[in-house]
């Protein structure tokens, strides 16, 4: 109860500095629909070759939109030492990860929000009743994305180069959940339902699990690295 | 080491000595790679997490949230420490340290002293058994070192711990009842104060500057 708490207590603290600063959102939403611009610009499709190529090229701009988030996650903690002042604290750590999980996971769902309809828009697609479906599948790659990208995030925390660790480091780590969210939205825009990619969506939701628990158990550690 | 209840400590030594490292292992920032720490008759360590709300670290202008206000700050710490402040006892808080009118100012158009002002109106919040504080005097003006060590007498009265690390030797000897000195990671003088202090003269003569009686 007191973790529920102080996560939500340090939700809200991020949520507001994001609201005053607007910094990570901004940027995150502007780089995200910029690359859909560019792919829409790079890539002459026939509607065919969209359904194959669309999951990739999403998922490429949510990663990069994303790691762009992980890299401010912990600077607003940086000013003034407050990581010091949150360690000093009697919370538990795993708070700490679940409030910058969940703060990253917002962020990014926002910003897919906005861009899986321009994508939608700018390719021609019609299939509008899957983006329901395949808004839930990104959200579950998204969770298990930020998961990952929290914990890695932190060990990276006093790195030199950071910005560049980061993704060097997540991305090939990345590749079970990218992998599968790409199949199983893959899958839907084919045939219309999930059907043959459910073991797909299976492995996502283990992935998240998994990394979620790991990583409250873990983020002591971590975050001391 | 032994610290009683009610004592307050000035932990002085030159630069590099290892003060302020003693203080970050004291707060749970750092672990010792050798030795024990504890607090209260309890065994300090990871997993000490209730422990921690009886440890307070006030490092001046530091620990605060320059995008939240003055306020949100002091709301936000009490929430953090399991603490319930009212209202009114974030304001008394305020009025305390000269900041009621700064109330719902972001912390960032605050100057350094008054920021080291709101830090010791969350630990007067907080109310932690034992306090650290490193460096507190270089932001500080006349009315807030007289604040400060107001409040530091006050804590130790009520049974807390004070433990000063400072370079402003002549005026942490004034509060602290008892000094330490480390030098290159060593306790190399420990006792009570007294009055004269032939000893601690001797020990600290090593690290006043050349040319310095």
């Amino acid at each position: 109860m007191i973790l529920l708490r102080h996560t939500t207590l340090l939700l809200w603290k991020d949520l507001l500095l994001e609201i005053r600063r607007r910094e990570s959102l901004m940027t995150m939403f502007f780089f995200g629909t910029l690359l859909i611009f560019v792919f829409h610009f790079a890539f002459d499709l026939v509607p065919e070759r969209i359904v194959e190529m669309a999951p990739a090229l999403l998922w490429l701009a949510f990663l990069f939109t994303g790691t762009l988030g992980l890299a401010q996650l912990f600077e607003g903690e940086r000013g003034n030492h407050c990581l010091d002042a949150l360690l000093l604290s009697p919370m538990d750590r795993g708070a700490l990860f679940l409030a910058k999980t969940g703060f990253n996971v917002i962020l990014m769902v926002i910003v897919e929000f906005f861009v899986f309809p321009l994508f939608w828009i700018l390719f021609n697609l019609r299939s509008w009743n899957l983006l329901p479906t395949l808004f839930f599948i990104a959200a579950m790659g998204t969770i298990g994305f930020c998961v990952l990208g929290t914990i890695l995030s932190a060990v990276t925390l006093r790195a030199r180069a950071k910005e560049l660790l980061l993704p060097l480091v997540l991305f090939p780590l990345m590749i079970p959940v990218i992998l599968a969210t790409i199949r199983c939205m893959e899958n839907v825009l084919r045939t219309g339902e999930i059907g043959d990619a459910m073991p797909w969506l299976r492995l996502l939701l283990g992935f998240d699990v998994i990394f979620l628990t790991v990583g409250v158990l873990i983020f002591d550690w971590v975050v001391d690295v | 080491m032994e610290i009683p209840a009610g004592e307050c400590v000035a932990l002085l030594g030159p630069n590099g000595a290892g003060k302020t490292t003693l203080l970050r292992l004291l707060s749970g920032l750092i672990y010792p790679t050798q030795g024990e720490i504890e607090f209260e008759g309890a065994k300090f360590s990871r997993s000490s997490i209730e422990l921690r709300s009886s440890l307070g670290f006030l490092a001046p202008s530091e620990h605060l949230y320059e995008n939240l206000t003055v306020r949100e700050n002091l709301d936000f710490f009490t929430a953090l420490y399991n603490k319930r402040a009212s209202a009114a006892s974030v304001d008394e808080a305020l009025v305390a340290v000269g900041l009621e009118r700064w109330a719902g100012e972001y912390v960032s158009a605050l100057s350094s002293g008054m920021k080291c002002r709101l830090s010791i109106a969350k630990w007067r919040l907080l109310n932690p058994g034992l306090l650290l504080l490193d460096e507190p005097y270089g932001v500080l003006d006349g009315g807030g070192v007289d604040l400060l060590e107001a409040f530091l007498k006050s804590h130790c009265r009520k049974g807390g711990v004070v433990i000063l690390a400072s370079h402003h030797v002549s005026r942490a000897l004034q509060l602290c009842d008892r000094a330490l000195i480390l030098h290159q990671g060593k306790l190399t003088f420990d006792e009570p104060r007294r009055d004269p202090w032939d000893s601690f003269q001797r020990a600290f003569a090593d690290f006043l500057p050349r040319g310095h009686s």
